[in-house]
């Protein structure tokens, strides 16, 4: 056997090996008592005299080189340069779950809403659910036997006449403009109530954020600057904002407040009803006959108030297709918020 | 409401494509839901708000219109100023002119009734009415076209001499039209004859009397009733018509006449009816009173400064009469067909809604308010927070609840019960919001999920002293294994109720809630959860009966629900630092094995107190039971830190403490040390 060659493949065992163990082997293999080197020792007298010194003296540097690449091997075992299997790491294992749960998505928009308007000074408030007939429809101008209570179909309660569950959350107005005086500024988060029937889009519960500020020289141009920052905070800055006409007993003037399209950006698609635009909420001037009720002079104070559903504002900004998930907890649904 | 692009276009010559019209009218409050081109025509329709029953009509539509594209309308509404023929052989009676406060009638003779031109077929069926017959057909077409609904009885069925507008009588039937036979009571309204009723006033016509083609005279019928009276027997009665749907929301009284005789009109034209004259009962003009309308308050309360001259355009133009009034103020007098606008606020919100909500400015309110409300929402957000990161999701469940399956649940309180559910399964509020949130696991355990923790926080409802009460809840529940791929190894643990109890703990624990008290009795899978001596909720192992009742099989479910308004009443948010201690302490563990009788807590309460003051804090570091340990026992180890605050403890010091915690345990305890 060629010494040269020997000592060659050595070298790139001795490279190649990654561990301690692996590199005791090899100094078994090349030195041990059974080894390379003394298989090759032992031949030399089998030799012609001539041959055997020369041979002699390539099978001791052999043995020297050897020794010298198993050394600095070890060397740098030791040194940490190749600290070999004893180490080996994975990083394309997983890493140790650290078990995280996750906040409802109703409540994670629920809470960026009123973060939203905590930022800009409201202050929150919350209202029981169960409601008086006062403080639901008579106090909001909402009269009774009047046809717009049944854009406000309501559950009544049994044994309780004139309790209900509250249809919206806009009691809290009536409850908080009562107990407090101007100026106020309040968001109120709820859970409320009507009898729909259960569809992908209709729920006999929901949730609701309403809105209002009350002080001296509130304008309706106030609500559009308030409603312009709210929308451009949830959903981008390059979102259009549109106010439209429309009628709710409590506040006058009243409006619908549309965004454009956050699917198409306005050119038309089935999200949006192939209009460009989102109806997200409802607002307007508080009516001069809910602080009549409450006993504000508005004369002297005037305030906007606004409304909107937690779930609609979830669907859009989630991209989810049905209501009923809301309310399913499913797991795996809940686990992508 | 639906109306077509043609039919406007007979009251406003307006330039715009029916899609730019859409747009327009949905930016002035009139929404247009749906545009569709058919048959040379463009059919719209618009959602209405129960304000504007003026918008009920093409002719209010095209009053609009005509304010959009900045013209006048085309007028062709009949002119009331010709004479009328006043009918001699008529007479009207109305009982209460507080449920009917005008009643007009017109007879016509000589009617040839037929199916109708197509013109007229064609506008109605665009429009989604069916096509009766002629005369039908021509009240229909003035009702969308005026906003006023109109009647026509076959003159010949009724006894002759006088109309009768009154309550019903007791025992008193009626078969209406749609062939219903009606119970009429006093608090229906009804049109009679001498003898009988005719028609339930302001919703639907009698069989008897109504229109067929053997008909030739005809009473026609245009009236105003009172909108609360229609409504109430609308929901009596079970029935919507497009009657009813206008008379509840108000119809104007300075139209009925005009419809009348625009019905009289195409009646002879169509028809050939003769008019023989036309007798009418009660009040033909409200009142006029003027709204001041202050510029200044415009400008404050819209934002934008909009000039007299534009105010008084807008309004004229929507069929005010506006004059100055002095000191730059105007006097401003609603039209008959405005009764909705009564308010400075109502004229501000015409003005600026015609100018247009897209010249408004966007300011912000410059005076923040110096009023902070405190309220518990932010730390029930704090311990919804502290939940998910001990691993619980949360879960939003139905408030409402079937009562059998909430009985099951929570047999004692008294739930609060709907008077108008929409079934039984949602007909009580619930007690507790644990059947939520086990459904849910059920739910979860059918989509083959193995580790399911929920919690919830709303409120729960119940009866108390006979009024309705609501409380917030915190609701856990968990099922299932935990599967941990760990450094060494995998591990799959099986939650149970010392998860529920760390988790309860790590509330408390973040709240700076100290003093709690897990108590249960005869080692049972359910516990009490007391603060200060006070019970605040319980933990349990779902009963087998439970379990059962839901549907979940070869599954343990633990659940815990606490009072959310106590939780928070005890709890501490102010955080109060304690000095860290300066000397190090000693640690000694010891090992031993235990008869499964007695409790971990009574021993270590035990120790602790005779340990103290050196034995600084006592903890359960390792649990086993398994081959090793003999049956009815298990195995503990115990982790004993000795500490001083003023000096390192020597071994000399802790010696005989630990020595008497050692003896405490063999003798009081039983324990066998290991």
């Amino acid at each position: 056997m060629d010494i040269d060659i020997i000592l060659a493949q050595a070298e790139i065992e001795i490279k190649e090996i990654g561990s301690r163990q692996e590199l005791e082997q090899l100094r078994l293999k090349y030195l041990g008592r059974k080894g390379v080197v003394a298989q090759l020792t032992s031949a030399i007298p089998t030799l012609s005299s001539e041959e055997r010194a020369s041979f002699g003296q390539r099978v001791n540097s052999l043995k020297n080189k050897l020794s010298l690449l198993l050394e600095e091997k070890e060397k740098k075992f030791e040194t940490g340069s190749d600290r070999g299997d004893r180490l080996y790491f994975d990083i394309g294992m997983p890493g140790i779950a650290q078990d995280i749960g996750h906040l409802h998505p109703l409540t994670q928009i629920n809470d960026e809403i009123c973060a939203i308007f905590n930022r800009i000074g409201f202050s929150t408030l919350e209202g029981p659910e169960i409601e008086s007939e006062y403080n639901n429809f008579t106090g909001l101008n909402i009269p009774l036997e009047h046809p717009s209570r049944e854009a406000f179909d309501t559950f009544y309660l049994k044994d309780h006449p004139k309790m209900l569950l509250r249809s919206h959350t806009s009691p809290v107005q009536v409850r908080a403009m009562k107990k407090y005086k101007p100026p106020l500024a309040v968001i109120v988060p709820g859970r409320v109530y009507r009898p729909d029937a259960v569809d992908a889009s209709h729920s006999f519960m929901f949730h609701q954020v309403e809105g209002f500020m009350v002080d001296k020289g509130i304008k309706f141009s106030d609500l559009k600057g308030v409603l312009d920052l709210f929308a451009r905070m949830v959903f981008g800055d390059d979102i259009k904002m549109r106010f439209r006409p429309h009628f709710f007993p409590f506040t006058e003037p009243s409006v619908e407040v549309d965004i454009s399209c956050i699917i198409c950006k306005g050119r038309g698609c089935s999200v949006c009803g192939r209009k460009g635009w989102l109806e997200i909420l409802g607002a307007g001037m508080i009516h001069p006959n809910v602080f009549k009720h409450v006993g504000i002079d508005h004369k002297k104070y005037t305030g906007f108030a606004f409304g909107m559903g937690v779930e609609r504002i979830a669907m859009l900004k989630y991209g989810i297709n049905d209501i009923r998930l809301f309310f399913e907890n499913d797991m795996r649904f809940l686990k992508q918020f | 409401m639906k109306f077509t692009y043609n039919w406007i276009k007979d009251y406003v010559d307006i330039k715009f494509s029916p899609e730019k019209l859409a747009e327009k009218l949905t930016m002035v409050g009139l929404e247009v839901v749906s545009l569709e081109h058919r048959d040379g025509d463009s059919v719209f329709e618009v959602e209405i708000t129960s304000n504007r029953p003026d918008w009920l009509s093409v002719l209010g539509i095209a009053r609009e219109a005509a304010v959009i594209a900045g013209v006048g309308l085309k007028v062709k509404v009949p002119n009331t100023v010709r004479k009328l023929r006043r009918l001699e052989r008529l007479a009207i009676e109305v009982a209460d002119k507080k449920d009917c406060p005008l009643y007009t009638a017109r007879i016509l003779t000589g009617v040839k009734v037929a199916p109708s031109p197509g013109w007229l077929k064609k506008r109605l069926e665009l429009i989604g009415c069916r096509s009766v017959n002629n005369v039908v057909d021509i009240t229909n077409y003035c009702l969308f076209e005026l906003g006023e609904p109109l009647h026509a009885f076959d003159l010949d069925k009724i006894n002759p001499g006088k109309i009768v507008v009154r309550r019903g009588k007791p025992g008193e039937k009626l078969v209406t039209i749609d062939g219903t036979l009606r119970s009429i009571g006093k608090d229906s309204l009804v049109i009679a004859d001498t003898v009988k009723p005719l028609a339930l006033a302001g919703i639907m016509g009698g069989r008897e009397s109504e229109v067929t083609y053997s008909t030739t005279n005809i009473l026609l019928e245009a009236a105003v009733f009172n909108p609360v009276l229609i409504r109430r027997q609308k929901q009596a009665q079970a029935v919507q018509s497009e009657s009813s749907y206008r008379f509840e929301r108000g119809v104007d009284a300075g139209i009925v006449e005009k419809a009348s005789r625009r019905a009289a009109e195409l009646i002879g034209e169509v028809c050939s009816g003769k008019d023989e004259g036309f007798v009418s009962f009660g009040l033909t003009k409200a009142k006029e009173k003027p709204v001041t309308l202050s510029p200044v308050n415009l400008r404050d309360i819209s934002g934008i400064d909009i000039k007299i001259p534009k105010i008084k355009e807008i309004l004229s133009g929507l069929g005010f009469k506006v004059r100055a009034k002095g000191k730059g103020l105007l006097a401003v007098v609603s039209p008959s067909f405005r009764q909705d606008v009564s308010l400075e606020e109502d004229l501000i919100e015409e003005v600026i809604r015609i100018y247009g909500y897209e010249h408004i400015p966007a300011s912000l309110p410059k005076v923040l308010p110096a009023v902070t409300i405190k309220d518990n929402k932010a730390l029930i957000s704090e311990i919804k927070n502290i939940l998910t990161g001990l691993g619980l999701n949360e879960a939003v469940t139905y408030s409402l609840i079937d009562s059998k399956i909430l009985k099951s649940f929570a047999p004692l309180l008294r739930p609060v019960e709907l008077m108008n559910p929409l079934s039984q399964e949602q007909g009580v509020l619930r007690t507790t919001l644990i059947p939520g949130l086990v459904r849910a696991i059920a739910y979860n355990l059918n989509q083959k999920q193995d580790c399911i923790s929920l919690f919830e926080c709303a409120e729960v409802f119940f009866e108390r002293d006979s009024l309705p009460c609501e409380e917030p809840n915190l609701g856990l529940a968990l099922s299932g294994a935990k599967k941990m791929l760990l450094n060494e190894s995998a591990v799959k643990d099986e939650l149970g109720m010392l998860n529920l109890k760390g988790i309860i703990e790590g509330v408390f624990m973040r709240l700076g809630i100290q003093a709690y008290e897990f108590v249960s009795h005869n080692h049972e899978p359910k516990a009490d959860i007391y603060i200060n001596n006070e019970r605040i909720g319980w933990m349990q192992m779902l009963s087998q009966g439970l379990l059962d009742a839901v549907g979940i099989k070869g599954k343990n479910v633990f659940i815990a629900e606490l009072s959310l308004k106590k939780i928070i009443l005890f709890s501490h948010p102010e955080k109060k630092y304690r000095p860290l201690p300066k000397y190090p302490g000693i640690i000694r563990d010891i090992s031993f094995i235990l008869k499964k009788g007695e409790s971990v807590k009574s021993i270590l309460s035990a120790l602790k107190e005779n340990g103290s003051p050196l034995l600084r804090s006592l903890k359960v570091v390792d649990y086993y039971k398994g081959k090793q340990i003999p049956e009815g026992y298990r195995g503990l180890t115990l982790e004993c830190v000795y500490a001083s605050a003023d000096r390192t403890l020597t071994e000399e010091e802790v010696a005989p403490v630990h020595s008497i915690i050692c003896a405490l345990l063999k003798e009081q305890f039983g324990a066998q040390m290991r």
